[in-house]
């Protein structure tokens, strides 16, 4: 068997294994679930709420907005942190470096604010 | 969160050599000032912004030429990030293409209803990632470096956002890209758990070792070459790109089939020739597949295309078969690799320019006919005979037809395959001699549309070709005409730029 082969092997085995994986996992659950089918299973589930009318409702979309500036200020404090801890030992450079990354995340805020995305309509 | 603060005790200031990151960071100020600027002008002087960041990219070249005239090798972060004349030359070549891509999407972006200011942010945001990725020399940087020019990349695709192609597009590129990340993600843990390193320097010394024995360093090369490979659009990997490409705007289309492939091959020769070199047996029948199967079903599927764009993607698609041909044949002897890895950077380079210029008369007669259909070509010369004849240049370019610059590129690549001499090797180079007499097939057939067609409408009233697109087209038919006839200056750049192995 040649290198080139012999390399390959594993890659093969290691697809074999993901295939194999899979179809264990499906076909066990095939063998032990019970099967007692009732209408008010085909029901999608909403939250524990009964759904009431189409599924083409229109929702606000504006939450979405608030959600990624948090995300944003947030990811930003997980940064901050261990700067804080060692901000003494970092010095100046330290101090100037977190300022522009403060800035830059700050632009996206500024973004927001003026293209009118923190308006409540 | 607790082991973060842990591990923050050691955390030392590195030691930054700020001239080697001056391109970057004088590209980072012209984003942030083209941000900044775009909220604030009002919405009648938008163009202002695309200005801007054309003169910012222009600048941003600047301390690139200075970094290749002082000439010495800057090494941060522990090897992590490397700017030598490799780097330098594949930053200047993402400028250049970001500048005339820019040039060419003025207009059109201008014209249309949609966020001129975003828009020339965005392009700007993808360049910095490719000029992250030519520096990068580490499995993290570069994957910080895809997505940095990835993500911007997939929000281009859906620029027109009431269409519904566009959106199509979009979905596409994101979905199959996220796909790539995460199949090259999983290959590089694997590297990682084998050898203890991102550090490619590293990695390929433990490669070359008792390590690469090992059947996970199999795995995780397989995984990232197959990750790259879905970003280079190679077959069986391409299925996203004929659908993003002719669903995307068409100077994003161009942006993506140059300067983001360019980017992924840049990443796979750093990959290939520092990270994994020591295991060429591993890669090497991976790329000949990759390139073979490329090559052949990128042209065969571009003969029976009807819509321009249609077949340049597949057509890209097929370029991208040739370019992996020096990646196949690499590692089989010294004098070898150093032929490919010129090779494989003079025809992305000559690519850039003569795909950037077809695309460019694609949008200069679209502004006309409004279509890309091929039979919307007929008759072309007589109304338009200089984009008729430059269409010809980059399409027989493209074809590889001598003395244009096309030409000289493939010549690189069948020497590439000549100087390893293995059997494999020489077989590649003649199915990349067959798929050459395919290939031209299909770009003739829109040369004779053009010039012995006749229009269909009757329609001749001449094109306007705004000043942009202008210099856009004069630039690229100068490069690939020149390089035609002067291959030499390219292939030197290209020798110059050889990535050192250890």
């Amino acid at each position: 068997m040649s290198a080139f082969l012999r390399g390959y092997l594993s890659v093969l085995v290691f697809g074999f294994a993901a295939v194999a994986m899979v179809g264990a996992m499906l076909g066990a659950g095939r063998l032990l679930r019970p099967s007692r089918p009732q209408p008010q299973k085909y029901i999608a589930y909403e939250s524990g709420v009964d759904p009431v009318g189409t599924g083409w409702s229109q929702s606000q979309v504006r939450y979405y907005i608030f959600a990624l500036l948090f995300v944003m200020f947030d990811v930003e404090a997980v940064f901050i942190f261990p700067w804080a801890i060692r901000l003494e030992a970092l010095g100046i450079f330290g101090l100037v470096e977190m300022l522009i990354f403060i800035v830059i995340l700050a632009l996206g805020l500024v973004y927001a604010w003026r293209k009118g995305v923190l308006r409540w309509v | 969160m607790h082991a973060v603060l842990a591990a923050a005790q050691t955390l030392k200031a590195p030691d930054l050599d700020y001239f080697a990151l001056a391109p970057e960071i004088v590209l980072t100020a012209v984003l942030v000032g083209i941000l900044l600027l775009d909220v604030f002008v009002d919405e009648t002087r938008k163009y202002l912004v695309t200005q801007v960041a054309g003169l910012g990219l222009l600048v941003s070249l600047v301390p690139v030429v200075a970094l290749a005239a002082n000439g010495a090798d800057r090494s941060m972060l522990g090897g992590a990030y490397v700017v030598d004349n490799f780097a330098l030359l594949v930053k200047a070549l993402f400028l250049a293409t970001g500048y005339v891509v820019l040039l060419m999407s003025s207009d059109y972006i201008g014209e249309g209803d949609y966020y001129e200011g975003e828009y020339s942010f965005l392009l700007l945001s993808s360049l910095l990632g490719m000029m992250v990725m030519g520096s990068s020399r580490d499995l993290i940087t570069i994957f910080v470096a895809l997505e940095l020019l990835s993500i911007p990349a997939y929000l281009l695709a859906g620029w027109r956002k009431r269409d519904l192609r566009s959106n199509e597009a979009c979905l596409k590129y994101y979905l199959l890209g996220v796909l790539a990340s995460a199949v090259m993600l999983y290959g590089m843990s694997l590297i990682f758990g084998a050898t203890g390193s991102t550090v490619l320097r590293t990695i390929g010394r433990e490669v070359g070792g008792s390590v690469g024995e090992e059947p996970i360093v199999t795995l995780g090369i397989f995984f990232i070459v197959v990750g790259f490979a879905f970003k280079v659009s190679a077959v069986p990997f391409h299925f996203w790109a004929p659908d993003t490409y002719e669903g995307a705007p068409t100077p994003v289309t161009a942006f993506l089939s140059v300067a983001s492939k360019a980017a992924g091959f840049v990443a796979l020769l750093q990959l290939v020739y520092i990270g994994f070199f020591g295991r060429e047996e591993v890669w090497g029948p991976l790329f000949w597949v990759l390139a073979a199967l490329t090559m052949t079903v990128g042209n065969l599927v571009a003969l029976r295309q009807t819509n321009v764009v249609r077949m340049l993607a597949y057509s890209s698609v097929a370029q991208a078969g040739y370019i992996l041909v020096p990646f196949a044949v690499a590692g089989s002897n010294p004098a070898a690799n150093a032929t490919a890895q010129t090779a494989a950077l003079v025809y992305l380079l000559i690519y850039a320019a003569m795909n950037l210029g077809a695309f460019a008369i694609v949008m200069a007669v679209a502004r006309k006919t409004r279509s890309a259909e091929i039979s919307s070509y007929g008759g072309l010369f007589t109304y338009a005979p200089g984009l008729t004849l430059l269409m010809s240049v980059f399409l027989f370019s493209l074809a590889g037809i001598p003395p244009l610059a096309g030409w000289f590129a493939k010549l690189y690549i069948f020497e590439s395959a000549l100087d390893a001499g293995t059997a494999a090797a020489v077989t590649l180079a003649v199915v990349a001699g067959l798929n050459a007499v395919i290939a031209l097939f299909y770009y003739s057939a829109v040369a004779k549309e053009m010039w012995m067609r006749p229009v269909p409408d009757g329609d001749t009233t001449p094109i306007p070709v705004p000043p942009a697109l202008a210099a856009a087209l004069a630039f690229t038919a100068i490069v690939v005409v020149a390089v035609g006839v002067y291959p030499q200056a390219f292939a030197r750049l290209g020798d110059l730029a050889q990535l050192t192995l250890r």
